[in-house]
């Protein structure tokens, strides 16, 4: 039988038995707990990582669109800023305010600070400068004087026509270190300027930063800016030139007219003075005229005792050919008063159809000798016109008078009158032997005669048609002659119609 | 308080100075002019211009800097010279500093230097804010700052921008008093009465795995989980340290490192200003090492969101709910992200104050502020990124 102790010591022993299980089991939880806890450390940290990965692919998205919208702003602002200094520089017809349009805002939203534009001086053989944007007055004459002693590159430049920049030209690095260099810059666009007349240059633009990096669409707007300017120029030249022609133009017209004013003063004092003349002439004419006329008159009529025929004869010669003076005499001096502006017009209202009816009887005797038909058309619309009727019927006679003249045997004189273009206009028409072209301009001249038979045959003062045309010129109207040599002619002359 | 701002985009430096002074002295409506503050694009920045404002302004302490592009009620200029007339009632006081020919110093003791001029006879008048307008290529901004955060007090607020210069990265300048300077910082040290409100925001976000700043030094970060720092950008980017270095301008403005500040639930973003030939990133502020970074990611969207929230901090912080006149540093980066809504920003800002409230600004190289921008008590950071806005009240 067990004694008490070893009881106890069995007691002890499932105590001690159920401790160690009861920790192993607590030990078995926590290991358990420690083994998940690590899982959940380890996936806690998987996870991280993975957000790790994805943050770095947001990350390079993100860079890539930043990258494009940097991009599309830079070409936005760049454009806008290209239409507001193409805008400017194409209003500009001023060569050196084109290269003054460049201002310092507009060329830092195309992506530069720095700006210089020169043109070729060809009489000074060297660039000169018209655009200075961001150098100061030290620096710029380190860029002029670098540009002077690299003329012969730039002049290529030109000659190609081609644009320089570390884009444009990635394998000259000497030369683009050169040109770094001379202006002091990190980037830079070297345009030449291409007007087609006249000098051309070149259009330079820099960046000191070097935070940027040039691209295409940089250079594509400096070419544009470039060729615009180029434009510009040539528009800038171009209305230089008409202005400066129109100049002259307007100078030359001024000196012709004053020249023309002065010829024309000369002709009317030379004019002037021949009718003042022709007026003197024919009055101290007239007085030996009207003596020798008188005289020879009263012998004529044998006042003075009988004569004999043959005197008689004569004196009836020396009567009609001092007549005929006369004549001469009172045309001369109605062309001189006509001319000086003496004689005015007695001016009434007349019917034209009754002054014609009064010529066309005048002639028709002559007519009726020669067998000419005299036929009158008159329009029945014509009202009373405002008249010198004996001045008129003076043109009429002298008119038809001449038809008459020049018209040979069973020829055919009109006399047309109507209304055209609100005037009066009057044809006299004969199928005479003409007038040669050449004589056309001369007939209205004082002296003039036609050289033909008749002419030769017949005497005329030379008068007539000048009288006629001063009557019609002093109604207002006017007188021209239309004529085939062999077919006949046509004189027409107007006459206004009375103003209402 | 009476403010008057003139804009010009005259081409001519005298015209275009004139000009703007006219439309702010027409603007401001008072005789006396206490403080000038000029922003202009980096042509405008010479002798001329500051001759100008003198002649036609007279003796008045002038402070400004060169920029990027300008910001006004009028829009955004990228040439221009704006200028901003004050004239403070009774009970608000300012002072004027500059420090020239800082990057030759060490940084820390340049931002010292300042911090103690700007000090100087503000004994007995309790101070308010500093504004600093710094150059903008200076590599340590950070050291600069923490320096006159070291003289004005480790919890002043201090609000300040980076010159730029037209994208050109050339040289900033700094305009002070009769002169146009480079390589120089200037400040407003305000006491008095004034209350004001400030927003600080970037609105990029945080992408991928948190990663371990293990060598680092300033501004320059040489290893990040034990491998070359350049290594996170080519993992990233998929590409080499040559492609990265032509593609750095890209990678600066749309990825910049975020470095987690644990305590305020922030991240501080910071530009690659250059990848060296060992792999080495030299950021725009420092790094410190042990850092846990990560890559940050910026859209449009987020950036607007940012403007928004950032102006709204900046009008709760005032008194009145008011604003008098509000400063705008907004980073070039944000520009370059937003490009042709880049004027969106403005809108927002122009919408939370009110359309009549004067606002003057520029784009900038880097901003410098506090980063709990609600309580606006505490050490100023460097920071890349950003709209900063800084909202003066009554």
């Amino acid at each position: 039988m067990p004694g008490i102790p070893s009881i106890i010591s069995t007691f002890f022993s499932i105590a001690a038995f159920a401790v160690t299980a009861s920790l192993a089991v607590l030990l078995f939880s926590k290991v358990k707990t420690v083994k998940n806890l690590n899982e959940k450390i380890d996936d806690l940290e998987k996870s991280l990582d993975e957000m790790d990965e994805q943050a770095k692919l947001i990350v390079r998205t993100d860079v890539e669109l930043n990258k494009a919208q940097e991009e599309l702003a830079k070409k936005i602002t760049g454009l806008y800023a290209l239409q507001r200094l193409a805008r400017a520089i194409s209003t500009t017809l001023q060569e050196n305010m084109i290269f003054k349009m460049i201002e310092p805002a507009n060329l830092e939203d195309l992506g530069f600070e720095l700006a210089c534009g020169f043109l070729w001086n060809d009489k000074e053989r060297r660039f000169a400068l018209y655009l200075n944007v961001g150098y100061s007055e030290d620096e710029i004459k380190i860029v002029r004087s670098s540009v002077d002693a690299d003329k012969n590159f730039y002049l290529e430049l030109i000659k190609n026509g081609k644009t320089f920049s570390p884009i444009s030209h990635p394998e000259n690095e000497a030369l683009i270190k050169r040109t770094d260099d001379v202006f002091d810059v990190a980037y830079f666009v070297v345009c030449p300027i291409l007007p087609k007349d006249g000098s051309k240059g070149f259009l330079f633009v820099g960046t000191r930063r070097t935070d940027i990096s040039l691209t295409e669409g940089d250079q594509e707007l400096i070419t544009i800016l470039a060729n615009q300017m180029a434009q510009a120029l040539e528009n800038a030249r171009l209305f230089e030139k008409i202005w400066l022609s129109q100049q002259e133009l307007e100078r030359k017209v001024e000196e012709r007219t004053r020249a023309l004013t002065l010829a024309l003063d000369t002709v009317k004092a030379i004019s002037k003075r021949k009718t003042d003349f022709i007026s003197s002439v024919s009055h101290e004419l007239r007085t030996p005229l009207t003596s020798i006329k008188g005289y020879a008159s009263i012998l004529t009529a044998e006042k003075l005792g009988a004569l004999p025929a043959a005197a008689k004869e004569r004196l009836e010669k020396i009567n009609a050919h001092s007549d005929e003076l006369v004549h001469m005499i009172n045309d001369l001096l109605d062309i001189a008063r006509i001319e000086a502006g003496k004689t005015a017009m007695k001016t009434e209202e007349q019917k034209i159809e009754s002054i014609i009816d009064h010529a066309a009887d005048i002639i028709s005797i002559q007519c009726k000798n020669k067998n000419i038909e005299l036929i009158t058309d008159i329009q029945g619309n014509i009202p009373a016109l405002l008249l010198d009727r004996s001045q008129i019927e003076r043109v009429f006679i002298n008119l038809l008078g001449n038809a008459v003249k020049f018209t040979p045997q069973k020829g055919k004189i009109t006399v047309r009158a109507g209304l055209k273009d609100n005037q009066l206009q009057v044809d006299v028409s004969d199928t005479g032997i003409g007038i040669p072209p050449d004589a056309l301009n001369q007939l209205f001249q004082e002296f003039y005669r036609v050289d033909n038979p008749i002419n030769q045959q017949v005497k005329g003062t030379g008068l007539g048609l000048s009288l006629v045309k001063h009557i019609i010129e002093a109604h207002g109207g006017n007188i021209s002659v239309e004529s085939t040599p062999g077919k006949g002619s046509t004189f027409s002359f107007t006459l206004p119609l009375k103003k209402p | 308080m009476s403010i008057g701002i003139g804009l010009s985009t005259e081409k001519d430096s005298f015209l275009a100075t004139k000009d703007a002074l006219q439309r702010a002295i027409k603007n401001i409506r008072q005789e006396r002019v206490d403080l000038a503050i000029i922003f202009s694009s980096i042509e405008f920045a010479h002798s001329r211009t500051v001759k100008t404002i003198n002649s036609l302004l007279g003796p008045v302490p002038v402070v400004g800097c060169t920029s990027a592009a300008l910001i006004c009620n009028e829009g955004i200029f990228k040439h221009g010279i704006a200028i901003m007339l004050l004239n403070f009632p009774q009970g608000v006081y300012f002072k004027t500093a500059s420090a020239a020919e800082i990057n030759s110093k060490n940084a820390f003791e340049a931002g010292e230097e300042l911090g103690e001029k700007l000090n100087l006879g503000f004994k007995d008048i309790q101070r308010r804010l500093a504004i600093i307008l710094s150059d903008g290529l200076m590599e340590d901004g950070s050291g600069f700052i923490y320096g006159i955060q070291e003289k004005l007090g480790g919890n002043f607020p201090i609000v300040g921008a980076s010159a730029s210069d037209n994208l050109r990265f050339l040289r900033t300048m700094i305009y002070s008093h009769q002169e146009v300077i480079t390589n120089a910082a200037c400040g407003i040290l305000w006491g008095g009465s004034l209350n004001f409100g400030l927003g600080i925001k970037h609105g990029w976000k945080p992408l991928g795995k948190p990663r371990h700043v293990t060598k680092a030094e300033g501004n320059i970060v040489y290893e990040i989980d034990g491998a070359y720092a350049a290594k996170l950008y080519e993992e990233y980017l998929a590409c080499d340290v040559a492609q990265l270095k032509k593609e750095l301008k890209i990678v600066s403005i749309f990825y910049p490192i975020g470095v987690y500040l644990a305590d305020k639930e922030e991240y501080l973003v910071r530009n690659i200003l250059a990848i060296r030939n060992d792999g080495a990133l030299v950021c725009q502020g420092n790094i410190p090492s042990d850092s846990q970074i990560r890559l940050m990611i910026g859209t449009k969207e987020s950036c607007l969101a940012a403007a928004r929230e950032a102006a709204g901090q900046a009008k709760k912080a005032l008194v009145s709910g008011k604003a008098e006149f509000v400063l705008m540093f907004d980073s070039i980066s944000r520009y370059m992200l937003l490009g042709r809504d880049a004027v969106k920003e403005l809108e927002i800002v122009k919408n939370e104050f009110g359309s009549g409230v004067p606002v003057l600004g520029f784009y900038t190289y880097g901003e410098q502020g506090p980063l709990s921008a609600v309580s606006y008590q505490g050490k100023a950071y460097s920071h890349n990124q950003t709209i900063t806005l800084l909202a003066i009240g009554g």
